[in-house]
């Protein structure tokens, strides 16, 4: 017997529920609480126009550089829906949705892509960690936040995100073998928007899925219609129960699309097609959504109106925190150590020094 | 009324072109409604307006390329009550201690401070000084280092950088400009006097015009001379008698295209060649370290007379060429200087000048030494005078010459030697030639 094929305990599935066109797989389909399915969507919308907002405002030069989330809020929202509340979030910068979901107020989202370190601070009950630019360091912590979960045996469980340009770091595949290894309960979600920055998914991997990279940690892996909201409630579900009842982690590959460019310092028209973006505008999240709602009379053109109302009433009026939050400037020498080092502190008297002399106003931080 | 200002559109991206205006002056304006196409390097972006209200005035063009920071379009707000207050305006009710809007900056800016006063003079102001900086200098530490280790106060340094910041290249810069400052610009540099002139017009009438730069130029170099140099003038004659003679000679024995050979060239030839013996008129007189610099090459400034004023072209290495060599490209600078397609590297780097005021006529007169140079030889005109030639009095074609040095660095003693160095090669062709 010296070649056959070997059995491997591990299963690499692909998850979809509710087909681009309004298909539905009945038996897949979760049943949802409609307050939440039209909690849900609301989120989405909200997400979809803080989004759109944040854009605008970075082109007035009144936020920082911006990464925007167009697109991919199912997939970041299916996730956040299956934790539970003292289960742990760990963000990339393209969360919004699963952090509205879970709590986080538009104005602190907003205060982090204005540069302020209030934009980091989770709201009181929240177990996040704050959004992580650096690619896959998200994974790191998540397996660590995941370890300690198990290491203090609370049954608490921890879903961590990265791209799929993320899967090419080394942080993603040492945290997926510390996660195999100690069995940790750990959900890692691969939002695969096709592209990491320039360099598109078919360059980042040879590998015809990235859900089968779970296979050599010896894990399962899952690779989710990422625009499908009911899809990533089911897969994000299972592999939470799975991990908090000690059957360790998951891979989620969740395929989905960046809408929109990189950041705000992008210009995606330099290397992928109008087409190509066109293609994908039918499978966006909201309007499939949408439409499974209307189908399910969870919600008429009324409605839908007054939630776009709120929503911007809601906008305007997290922007308007936004832009009166005053930070002491000494604020971004306070975190890295517990005590100033001598270098900080003769930044910080400098810093004083200088705004004494310009009158600045005393900084009065607003909660 | 708000101006809206090229924001910072991305990272590292300082300025941008505008590709479409969409609005017009009188136009109604929705806030968040798209006003302008703009390409940078990195992406063609729309900007969005900031408020709402009409478009009282739009600065710019299609086509037009604008730095961050420039205004695009002053919108009028006035008249609008809906959407969001201005910043300034709001105190938030949760914090009634909260301080003004930010950014400080624009508070400040934003009080009222009368407009000085119009003066007839400004203050005057060394071209040299810094622009006053107060509180931090933005500068990245590796730029802050490089300072430390060339020596260089950073808060002197214009930054160039986005909002100012000193780059790598604004140290380097300033530390090389710095060096030759200190040796080219060392002792004090006044700017031209002239808050103080009376009122002309209660004499008669009178008419003001701006100088050209030109002129602007020549009148700080001129006030920087005299103000530095402790200037002394030697004077001697030269019989060029022979030379004469056998110049007109050699001309008239030229192949067509061939340049004339001039008394300047002549005497140019001359001179550097006695630089080369001399290189105490060679040099430069650092003030500052007290040091003598000495230069190991010969570049001659020839002072040519333009319609726009003088400028000073510099002929290379003439110690190194020969003397139809130097009277070709002498009759080449000073064309190129007459006809304005020098460049400022043409007029740069000369070690000693020359100054031929001979064919406008003059005797004797005393050249401005051409700082940071130390020596200027002027040429009067060479006429036949009576001379005492072998114990007759004859008719001799005679060249007045006047040397003017910096008495810092060059004694008279020197100066005469020098001198004399140049006759004895002028009234001996045979030596001249000897030299080519
Ligand atoms: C460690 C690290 N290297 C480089 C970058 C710069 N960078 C920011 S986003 C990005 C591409 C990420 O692609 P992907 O993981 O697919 O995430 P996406 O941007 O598509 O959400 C890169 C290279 C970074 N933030 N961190
Ligand atoms: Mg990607």
């Amino acid at each position: 017997m010296p070649r056959e094929p070997i059995k491997l305990p591990q299963r690499v599935e692909s998850l979809s529920v509710l087909a681009a066109d309004g298909r539905i797989d009945a038996d897949l389909e979760p049943a949802l609480d409609p307050a939440d399915l039209r909690r849900l969507y609301r989120t989405m919308l909200a997400s979809r126009r803080l989004d759109e907002r944040a854009l605008a405002l970075q082109r007035q030069g009144r936020l920082g550089t911006y990464g925007p989330s167009r697109g991919q809020e199912a997939a970041s929202l299916g996730v956040a829906y299956a934790l539970g509340k003292d289960d742990w979030l760990v963000p990339t910068f393209r969360e919004t949705a699963g952090l509205l979901w879970r709590g986080w107020p538009m104005q602190t989202w907003l205060l982090y892509w204005g540069g302020f370190e209030a934009g980091n601070v989770p709201p009181a009950g929240v177990h996040d960690l704050p959004i992580a630019v650096p690619i896959a360091s998200q994974c790191q912590y998540g397996m660590g936040v995941a370890w300690g979960c198990k290491l203090r045996g609370e049954g608490r469980v921890c879903a961590t995100f990265c791209g799929d340009g993320g899967t090419s770091e080394g942080d993603f595949h040492e945290a997926l073998n510390f996660a195999g290894v100690y069995n940790l309960p750990l959900v890692t979600v691969i939002q695969n928007n096709h592209w990491a920055i320039s360099i598109p998914r078919s360059r980042q991997t040879a590998s015809q899925t990235l859900a089968q990279k779970a296979l050599a940690y010896g894990m399962d892996g899952v690779q989710v219609d990422g625009n499908d909201i009911l899809a990533m409630i089911v897969a994000t579900r299972e592999a939470v129960e799975k991990a908090r009842t000690g059957g360790g982690p998951t891979l989620i590959e969740a395929v989905t699309y960046r809408m929109s460019m990189h950041t705000t310092a992008d210009d995606p028209k330099k290397y992928r097609t109008e087409d190509e973006v066109k293609a994908w505008e039918p499978r966006d999240p909201l309007l499939r959504f949408r439409a499974y709602l209307h189908k399910k009379g969870l919600l008429d053109e009324s409605t839908a109106g007054a939630l776009d109302a709120e929503i911007a009433a809601e906008i305007d009026q997290a922007v308007r925190q936004y832009e009166q939050y005053r930070q002491d400037p000494a604020e971004f020498l306070r975190h890295m150590y517990a005590e100033l080092t001598p270098e900080l502190q003769a930044q910080q008297a400098e810093l004083q020094a200088y705004l004494e002399r310009k009158h600045a106003p005393t900084p009065a931080p607003v909660p | 009324m708000f101006d809206f200002k090229l924001p910072d559109l991305g990272e590292g991206v300082h300025e941008g072109q505008i590709v479409h205006v969409l609005v017009k002056e009188g136009d109604a304006l929705a806030e968040y409604q798209p006003m302008l196409e703009i390409e940078t390097d990195k992406a063609a972006v729309e900007i969005p307006s900031p408020k709402a209200g009409t478009v009282a005035k739009i600065h710019v063009q299609a086509g037009q390329t604008v730095k961050v920071g420039h205004v695009l379009i002053t919108i009028d707000d006035s008249a609008v009550g809906v959407g969001p207050p201005p910043k300034a305006a709001v105190q938030p009710a949760a914090a009634p201690t909260a301080a003004p809007a930010r950014p400080a900056a624009t508070v400040l800016t934003s009080s009222a401070v009368a407009p000085p006063p119009v003066r007839a003079a400004a203050p005057p102001v060394p071209p040299s000084a810094p622009p006053a900086k107060d509180g931090p200098v933005p500068a990245a530490p590796a730029v802050r280092k490089l300072a430390r280790e060339r020596g260089v106060d950073i808060s002197a340094v214009p930054g160039s950088g986005p909002g100012g910041r000193i780059l790598r290249e604004d140290v380097e810069r300033f530390s090389a400009g710095e060096q030759v400052a200190r040796t080219a610009t060392a002792g004090p540099v006044l700017p031209p006097a002239g808050g103080e002139l009376p009122d002309f017009s209660q004499y008669g009438p009178v008419r003001r015009e701006p100088v050209p730069q030109i002129r602007k130029t020549i009148a700080r170099q001129m006030t920087r001379a005299w103000l530095n140099v402790p200037r002394v003038t030697h004077g001697d004659v030269a019989d060029v008698t022979d030379l004469e003679r056998n110049r007109q000679n050699f001309n008239a024995a030229l192949e067509p295209g061939q340049a004339k050979l001039t008394i300047t060239a002549i005497v140019t030839k001359a001179v550097a060649v006695a630089l080369r013996d001399f290189p105490v008129l060679n040099c430069s007189f650092d003030a500052a370290t007290e040091e003598v610099v000495y230069k190991d090459y010969v570049h001659l400034g020839i002072a040519v007379d333009t319609p726009r004023g003088l400028v000073v072209p510099v002929l290379r290495d003439a110690d190194k060429k020969s003397l139809p060599q130097i009277a070709a490209d002498l009759h080449a600078i000073a064309e190129k200087a007459r006809t304005v397609k020098f460049e400022i590297a043409d007029l740069r780097g000369a070690t000693f000048s020359i100054t031929n005021v001979g064919a406008l006529g003059g005797k004797f007169f005393t050249p401005m030494v051409n700082f940071p140079e130390v020596g200027i030889l002027g040429l009067g005109r060479a006429k036949l005078e009576p001379a005492v030639y072998e114990g007759h009095v004859v008719p001799r074609m005679m060249l007045p010459l006047a040397l003017s040095f910096d008495h810092r660095v060059v004694d008279g003693a020197v100066a005469a030697r020098f001198v004399s160095a140049v006759i004895r090669s002028l009234e001996n062709p045979l030596r001249l030639i000897s030299l080519a």
